[in-house]
């Protein structure tokens, strides 16, 4: 316990430096648009939040509690579906239907997450991905609800609340991005909490941590249920960029890619998984604007990256620089020692 | 791999990167398209799918398009300025589609969109020109309430494509007279289980019945779409042992059906109608194709029978290496009427000036079966287009015998089916 | 549900007959890439998630040497070593140096795979359908047994992929090579420490799946459309009969691969519109129930 209000301690100063470095990541999000006043842009980062979002609440699972799912994006469609019935209805406001989502993702995550949580390892993946194609056959049969493979048509509307008009392609962009800070915000709190490292301790040691008393399926049924919450805001705002859901968002296709941002980017950095679905995207970009060939270049980009650098861009770039600092002999406040282990 | 199970100075470090790298990468992205020869040519954006299962979709639009673009450029373009078209792959995937399409304009320069996508990709491009309006003209897009339903329509967008509708109707008037004549009273249906195979399935049914009251639907199957194997259905089949079939099987789906199918002799029993037989690449993928199975039109070089159509039908294959595809035929037109849109603006691109243009235009095309096509000017949707059916012959040009449906009919028909839709 | 329906077919020969032999028609080139893929999940420890990129891999082949040589052995045979020999390559420089890593770099490598030869494969033969046709001898009308009808290309395809699963049983459980393998499963250091080459013999099992897959889809190659990324949804369903069979088993696969054959041809006479519901929802039970798989051992 004594360790714990030790680290209770340290978070409230991480807490203040989480708030400063989160304002000033918000100030350049909103300021890139004004600075380079380009729709494109707006367009790439809304992208790159969205996704991103997906990313890092899918590394909740894989990085911090090593837990591989390959459902994730089931959460991703719930998000957008639900908010986009709701809206089309026309009952209810935006911030009530963003409530209503997560909510009901939430929910829907728990029923799943319960059954999932208790098988091990890759047994974990498969039954994930079972689910996954189930929802998405759902989404595809259910054409009275859903619109089947056509998707929700006919736009999703957004009216004004509270004054915030997000109709208007730039206070959509704004919206978007505070979510996003708000977002990463929380799961930061999360990854440093003694949850989180609860969560690390039953990634490394599962065996220790049940013997420490840690109830570990209720953990890794928490975080499913939290990632699953936060996969769903991504689909809300991509469900908000695109004016619509498709049962695509649902597909195992996006679950992939939210799995290779996180790989691009780094697992054990916390914003890695930003950084791998920003340059995912940024390839994506570039690459379909010169080639048909986007299979073939995509292909060998992973490849590279896989066996060359063998692992996230950010994760390489945080294990050079440790073994930079290591190097050098006297190191003033020395970080808590890199634990290694060796996965697999 | 090293897991780090201390995040402190690595998160900044991620933090810095990921803000040094977005500032470089907003700044590669927020370089506007440098249009120098903009007064020169006009870009023309096309989001389509060209990669997977469905890539021909993709690839044969895109090359009805350059094939059309290169005519009209090489005979001196509009005033002097030229077309380019740019392609963009969604992978088939609706966001990638939107997101595409809006680059296309925002950072492409692209001040039109011929939108290749289709289904649920469509729709998501259609919401994107309520956004930006520039104008859009659907290629691939069939399902009727795109343009149909008013509460969808947008101005600046029109669809250059067969319409579900139309194909039912005719399909009914067709079926309808052949079982009669025949005595085709079992019917059974075969079509893929989503969206459009059960709406086109459930309309032609209905078109069918009202024409011919005594048929009866004695089952109905619903594979899977991409399944790659039928013979579940097929055995289904020989139990249930109905007069005819209908199917809205397409692409290499059908082919497969087809082709399996035929190991088991059905279509000496069976009278098949299909919807999508008729489409060159199908038909030429089939290495036995039985004689007789009654298909929709779908792209024919004999049929409209005119030397302008050969024409294009050789154009199309010498660049694309093989026949032209339904959706090469609706792309080439849907060029022919942008075309003739810039001559009659004098080149000026705004929206809402060609879609002026557009409304109610009537051009004369190869794939006129009457006089003209025509872009309707109340839903923006094409017709005069061959609606006819045909039925196979097993060597090219493997469909002959095309009866054409009137189109007063068709129209007729849409009219009550759009008043019973709420959509008129 | 039309339970009635079911009945009646039960009781008349002829439709028991039909139903039975396309539910083993389904259900046997299920099986051959699904018994790759368990093989090597077996062997190995990976899911080859490129599996279904294999399947397609061996139907071009065959298509392209049944093009030039118009002998249908021939592309069979071209169809099974052109996967078997892409698939030792792909073994070797990339999937071996996954081996005891993350399960999502193996998931990555393969991605990369499926998304590098779908776009070959575009680039070398087009994004048109392809079918390769039927050789004229199996060109006679389908064999009537007992009032139900069977086309001969069917009984032969039966018989040639009851053959490989025997064959390959036998090659495990009876040869030496086959011991060695199955010691390789269990503990790869010992056997390296035999002597034995190990590298060899992985990239050797990893081969022969491919080749399973490859043979699956030559034999499908003259009634199944080829296109650009035909492998997705066998990859799908393979995957679904080696998990309900229990990964790494191949009696089990063959089982499973059997069930499901079945469930579609009865489900298709009884209760059309669940079968591809059925299939998840038993995937997902028996994940459940027994993770492992029916015939997995107990200890994954």
């Amino acid at each position: 316990m004594r360790n714990g209000l030790m680290r209770t301690g340290l978070m409230r100063a991480g807490l203040m430096r989480d708030l400063l470095v989160a304002m000033l990541g918000l100030l350049v999000l909103l300021a890139l648009p004004l600075v380079f006043p380009h729709p494109s842009l707006r367009d790439f980062l809304i992208y790159v939040i969205a996704y991103g979002l997906l990313a890092m609440s899918l590394n909740l699972l894989v990085g911090l509690t090593g837990l591989v799912s390959f459902g994730h994006a089931a959460y991703f469609a719930s998000g957008a579906y639900v908010f986009g019935l709701l809206m089309q209805s026309g009952a209810v406001s935006v911030p009530l239907a963003m409530l209503a989502a997560v909510g009901g993702t939430a929910l829907l995550a728990l029923v799943i997450g319960a059954i999932c949580v208790r098988l091990k390892e890759i047994y974990f993946s498969f039954i994930t991905l079972a689910f996954q194609m189930f929802i998405h056959s759902i989404i595809l049969t259910w054409v009275d609800l859903t619109g089947g493979d056509q998707g929700l048509r006919g736009g999703i509307p957004r009216p004004p609340f509270l004054g915030i008009d997000l109709g208007e392609a730039h206070t959509l962009y704004a919206f978007a991005a505070v979510i996003f800070v708000l977002c990463l915000l929380a799961m930061r709190q999360v990854w440093q909490s003694p949850f989180g490292y609860t969560l690390r301790m039953i990634r490394d040691n599962p065996a220790r941590a049940n013997f420490l008393g840690v109830d570990v399926v209720r953990m890794k049924l928490g975080i499913f249920v939290l990632a699953g919450g936060v996969a769903s805001m991504a689909g809300i705002i991509m469900a908000l960029f695109v004016s619509g859901a498709f049962p695509e968002f649902g597909f195992w296709t996006t679950s992939g890619e939210a799995i290779f941002m996180i790989m691009l980017g780094g697992t054990q950095v916390f914003l890695g998984p930003v950084l791998g679905a920003f340059l995912l995207q940024l390839l994506n970009h570039y690459v379909t604007i010169y080639t048909h060939h986007h299979g073939l270049v995509l292909g060998v980009v992973i490849l590279l990256i896989v066996l060359g650098l063998r692992r996230g861009v950010a994760d390489f770039a945080a294990n050079w620089l440790a073994e930079r600092r290591a190097a050098a002999p006297p190191a003033p406040a020395a970080p808590e020692p890199a634990k290694t282990k060796a996965a697999g | 791999m090293t897991r780090h199970t201390q995040a402190g100075p690595a998160a900044t470090l991620g933090r810095r990167t990921l803000l040094g790298a977005a500032a470089a990468g907003a700044a590669m992205l927020a370089r506007p398209h440098v249009a120098g020869a903009q007064a020169k040519v006009i870009r023309v954006g096309m989001p389509t799918i060209l990669s997977g299962r469905v890539a021909i979709l993709g690839t044969s639009s895109r090359t009805a398009v350059q094939y059309a673009f290169s005519r009209i450029n090489e005979a001196g373009g509009l005033g002097g300025r030229s077309l380019e078209l740019v392609e963009r792959d969604s992978k088939g995937r609706p966001d990638e589609a939107a997101k595409v399409t809006r680059d296309l304009i925002n950072n492409d320069g692209c001040e039109l969109i011929i939108d290749g996508e289709a289904s649920s990709g469509g729709f998501a491009v259609h919401e994107v020109i309520r956004d930006l309006p520039v104008l859009c003209i659907h290629t691939n897009s069939e399902t009727s309430s795109l343009t149909a339903d008013p509460k969808l329509h947008v101005k600046t967008a029109f669809r250059c494509a067969r319409q579900g509708i139309h194909d039912a109707v005719a399909g009914g008037v067709y079926a309808s007279a052949i079982s009669k004549q025949r005595g085709l009273k079992r019917w059974m249906t075969c079509s893929p289980d989503y969206a459009y195979g059960r709406d086109n399935t459930a309309e032609f049914l209905e078109f069918i019945k009202k024409f011919d009251p005594s048929i009866e639907v004695v089952d109905q199957v619903w594979p899977r779409l991409f399944a790659p194997d039928y013979t579940e259905n097929i055995t289904k089949a020989l139990q249930v042992r109905p007069q005819a079939m209908y199917s809205a099987l397409w692409g290499g789906d059908l082919v497969s059906f087809i082709e399996q199918s035929n190991l088991y002799r059905i279509f000496g029993n069976i009278t098949l109608f299909s919807s999508s037989l008729g489409d060159p690449p199908v038909l030429t993928a089939i290495k036995q194709l039985p004689p007789g199975l009654h298909t929709a039109y779908r792209y024919n070089r004999n049929y409209p029978d005119k030397p302008s159509n050969t024409a294009f039908a050789d154009g199309f294959a010498s660049l694309a290496k093989h026949e032209p595809t339904n959706w090469a035929w609706q792309n080439y037109v849907a060029a022919q009427f942008i075309a003739e849109a810039l001559k009659r603006t004098n080149g000026r691109t705004e929206g809402a000036a060609l879609a002026a243009e557009l409304k109610g235009m009537a051009l004369d095309s190869p794939l006129a079966v009457g006089d003209k096509l025509t872009l309707r000017d109340t839903d923006h949707t094409l017709i005069g287009y061959p609606t006819a059916w045909g039925r196979t012959v097993p060597k090219a040009p493997f469909v002959e015998g095309f009866v054409p449906v009137e189109w007063s009919q068709v129209l007729e028909m849409e009219a009550e089916w759009k008043q019973r839709k709420g959509y008129a | 549900m039309n339970l009635d329906v079911l009945a009646g077919c039960f009781a008349s020969a002829s439709c028991a007959v039909t139903q039975v032999s396309t539910g083993l028609i389904v259900g046997m080139l299920l099986f051959l890439v699904a018994s790759g893929l368990s093989l090597i999940f077996g062997v190995l420890g990976v899911v080859n998630f490129a599996h279904g990129a294999f399947y397609m891999l061996g139907a071009y082949f065959a298509f392209l040497c049944f093009e030039r040589t118009g002998s249908f052995v021939a592309a069979l045979v071209a169809g099974a070593v052109g996967a078997g020999i892409v698939g030792v390559l792909f073994e070797r420089f990339f999937m071996s140096k996954v081996y005891g890593r993350d399960l999502l770099m193996q998931l990555l490598v393969c991605y990369a795979a499926i998304l590098i030869f779908d776009d070959l494969v575009k680039i070398l033969f087009g994004a048109e359908y392809k079918l390769m046709g039927m050789p004229e001898s199996f060109a006679t009308a389908p064999v009537e047994i007992a009032g139900g009808f069977i086309p001969s290309y069917y009984i032969f395809m039966l018989g040639m992929s009851l053959g490989i699963g025997l064959l390959l049983w036998l090659g495990i459980n009876r040869t030496r090579l086959g011991k060695v393998i199955r010691a390789l499963a269990i503990n790869p250091q010992m056997v390296g420490a035999l002597g034995i080459n190990t590298r060899l013999l992985y990239a050797g099992v990893f081969g022969l799946g491919c080749a399973l897959a490859g043979t699956a889809g030559a034999l499908a190659a003259p009634v199944r459309s080829l296109t650009p990324g035909m492998g997705l949804s066998v990859l799908i369903e393979s995957f679904i009969v080696t998990v309900i069979g229990g990964m790494g088993s191949i009696p089990g696969a063959l089982a499973a691969a059997l069930l499901i054959g079945l469930t579609r041809a009865f489900g298709a006479i009884g209760f059309p519109l669940f079968v591809d519901g059925l299939m998840f929802a038993l995937m997902g039970l028996v994940l459940i129930l027994r993770p492992t798989g029916l015939f997995g051992a107990r200890a994954a």
